[in-house]
């Protein structure tokens, strides 16, 4: 008992894994006719290795989601939220890139030559909208940033999601075992891991006019 | 996609927020000036799927994975279609990676969709039982379970559990008991090809039982001092197949209908007779149990693991009668229903189950409270593949168990234990052998409670119990 109750402890001593820690962000901001740009360097999401996975053929989608955050504070002051589509033609061998922002819902295309291109588009994240000056934090604050590389939407999975799973105990419910490993009856219906990468950033901070002097690094 | 966005952004700040300040970066580079600019007139793109190639593929086969591709040879190329496809053979279980992508075809328009799958292992670890009782100082078992047996998506299980010889009667036949199971969970219907629709369900399990059961009716009973060597008893010993043919009328749904029949015999056991009032039900002799049963299926959890939502539910009716060639007219009712949902942003499950027999049904078609407790106080235990190594012998006719556990997710990681968990539960079973009736001393504390580490690995789930623990170990 002693030692299965120090298992236990040791187990729960452990405590949640949390995501792992941001990475720097590189961060511009600068006023523009009375609202806040910020020019982003996002180039740690997308290293060399990303050819193959945005070469693929099909539309992959990065979303971009950036926050103003006064320090020593969890509430974000202005938030700011982009998706990019990118789709190589196999024939053309072109990129076909679209941008969708709460400026351009519809979005903006784009077509790049090559990866270096595309790379550079993507790791350059310019005009991102932080709202209008007057709305800056009056204290010290910094900018996080979310890139997410091919999110699959919770509505995606359960459309796909279906009861075929292979009873461990066979057809017969009745006269269970209770045993030390237990029986896994529903194993198919395992959460997939879609593959989606997901990066963290996370500016210096910025004293409050720092926006109206055009400050960054 | 924009309904990611307001879903997403606060799940970023939230974890972006907590972590601690970064270093400082290197200084951003000025603003470029060969921007693109952007393209008025991006034309939509019409290709068409030449051939589809599935690689990585050494187990499974591939008419079997094809078949749950959502896309086809000379379909126009949908990307939602070929996602969804993705994601779908994903679910299966049988893969830990699954890409997608397109080449060049033959000729301009056309294309290759490419899948490339890597296979994941698909034999688990269904049981390991570990145990002491007083009866029977040590026993155990194993239990495997193939869930992509040749490669069809088929699931093979077998299982065992020994006991050997009683306490008290070395000469006696160990105790023993053997199950195998086959199951096709969606067999096609339709020819090669067509796709979305729901196929067959098809179950086949034999059991073979040589066991016993203590039948003193007293747990202070003057033979179970000792060591057990001239308590009463009943020795027996069952065959039993039940195969199972089934339709899915839903995604989340199954309907079953199974016929089970087992040759049954009651073995001498020699030493003290039990008086017949304390003996389970069995008929003397050699006896026969022929049963249909109906079951209905549902499970929408969201993990089977970590639930966080969804039911899973059970009903099923079984009716054995002298009519299909059997010795026991009898009726068995069961109704199992577990929800889960956070709670605080940690998974809560429900759990409830109701069961009633209903007329001469043999004792291991009754209940035994046990098996649905955490634990017993008292000499109860619960059963091991349907073997009671434990001195309490009742089996009730009606059953109800209402339950509730807690879950704090411990950790998350690609490693060999994947995920785990701390399970916090409590259970409250009550039984009787008449309706309204009263408890017995035999199972008179009607609740249990658990404390419980459990692993999610790449071999079965594993469960390590202090309610197991107090019961079977100590």
């Amino acid at each position: 008992m002693r030692h299965l109750l120090a298992a236990l402890g040791a187990a729960a001593a452990l405590g949640a894994v949390a995501a792992g820690p941001p990475e720097p962000l590189a961060a511009r901001v600068a006023p523009r006719a009375g609202r806040v740009e910020a020019s982003l360097d996002l180039s740690a999401a997308f290293p060399a290795a990303t050819e193959r996975d945005f070469g693929n053929g099909l539309t992959n989608v990065v979303a971009i989601y950036v926050s103003v955050v006064p320090d020593g504070s969890r509430a974000p002051a202005a938030l700011y939220g982009r998706v990019v589509e990118i789709l190589f033609d196999v024939w053309e061998e072109t990129y076909a890139v679209t941008v969708k922002d709460p400026r351009a819902p519809q979005g903006v295309h784009y077509v790049l030559p090559d990866f270096a291109a595309l790379r550079r588009f993507l790791s350059e994240a310019r005009g991102v909208d932080l709202g209008p000056v007057q709305a800056l934090p009056g204290a010290p604050y910094h900018l996080e940033a979310r890139v997410e590389v091919n999110p699959v939407s919770r509505e995606q999975l359960q459309r796909t999601r279906e009861y075929i799973a292979n009873p461990a105990a066979g057809t017969r419910t009745s006269g269970g075992t209770r045993s030390v490993l237990g029986a896994v009856a529903s194993f198919l219906l395992r959460e997939p891991d879609p593959g989606s990468d997901v990066h963290l950033f996370r500016s210096r901070s910025f004293a409050p006019g720092a926006a109206a002097s055009g400050a960054g690094r | 996609m924009t309904a990611l966005v307001p879903a997403l952004l606060a799940l970023a700040l939230g974890q972006a927020a907590a972590a601690p300040a970064a270093p400082e970066p290197p200084p951003i580079a000025a603003p470029a000036v060969d921007a693109p600019e952007p393209d008025l007139s991006p034309l939509p793109r019409r290709y068409t799927i030449e051939r589809v190639v599935v690689s990585g593929l050494h187990h499974a086969r591939e008419p079997e994975v094809r078949r749950h591709l959502l896309v086809t040879e000379g379909d126009l190329l949908d990307e939602e279609r070929v996602l969804l496809s993705r994601l779908r053979l994903l679910q299966l279980g049988w893969f830990s990676k699954v890409e997608t992508r397109v080449e060049r075809g033959s000729e301009r328009g056309l294309v290759v969709l490419v899948v490339e799958v890597v296979e994941r292992n698909t034999l688990l670890v269904t049981d390991l039982v570990l145990g002491s009782t007083g009866p029977q100082p040590i026993y155990g078992g194993l239990g495997l379970s193939q869930q992509n047996f040749l490669g069809r998506g088929f699931g093979l299980s077998g299982a065992f559990v020994y006991g050997g010889s009683p306490a008290g009667r070395p000469q006696d036949p160990g105790r023993f008991a053997v199950r195998g199971s086959f199951f096709a969970p969606d067999l096609p219907l339709a020819r090669r090809g067509a796709r979305g629709e729901r196929g067959l369900v098809l179950g086949a399990t034999v059991l073979f039982v040589r066991g016993e059961e203590l039948a003193c009716g007293d747990p202070d009973c003057d033979a179970f001092s000792d060591d057990f060597g001239a308590a009463p008893r009943l020795r027996y010993q069952r065959a039993s197949f039940e195969g199972t043919i089934g339709i899915r009328p839903g995604a989340f749904e199954r309907l079953l209908a199974s016929y089970r029949y087992e040759a049954l015999r009651e073995l001498s056991a020699g030493g003290t007779p039990a008086a017949p009032e304390n003996l389970p039900a069995l008929r003397p002799g050699r006896s026969r149990l022929s049963a249909l049963t109906g079951t209905y299926e549902i499970d929408t959890r969201d993990d089977f693991f970590l639930p966080r939502e969804g039911l899973r539910g059970l009903a099923q009716v079984t009716f054995g009668s002298r009519v299909l060639g059997g010795d026991y007219e009898y009726s068995r009712y069961l109704l199992q229903l577990e929800t889960a949902f956070g709670l605080l942003d940690l998974p809560l499950r429900l759990q409830a189950t109701l069961g009633a027999a209903q007329g001469g049904a043999p004792f291991f078609e009754r209940f035994y409270p046990a098996d649905l407790a955490y634990f017993a106080v008292g000499p109860a235990l619960a059963r091991s593949l349907e073997l009671n190594f434990s001195t309490d012998s009742r089996y009730d006719a009606f059953v109800a168990m209402g339950g509730l556990e807690y879950a704090v997710p411990l950790w998350q990681r690609q490693a060999f234990f994947r995920r785990g968990y701390l399970a916090l539960g409590a259970r409250g079973v009550y039984s009787s052998q008449v309706l309204g009736g009263a408890r017995t001393r035999f199972s008179r504390t009607p609740v249990s409670a658990e404390l419980a580490l459990r692993l999610d690995t790449p071999v079965g789930v594993f469960n390590a119990s202090l309610g197991y623990a107090v019961d079977n170990l100590l």
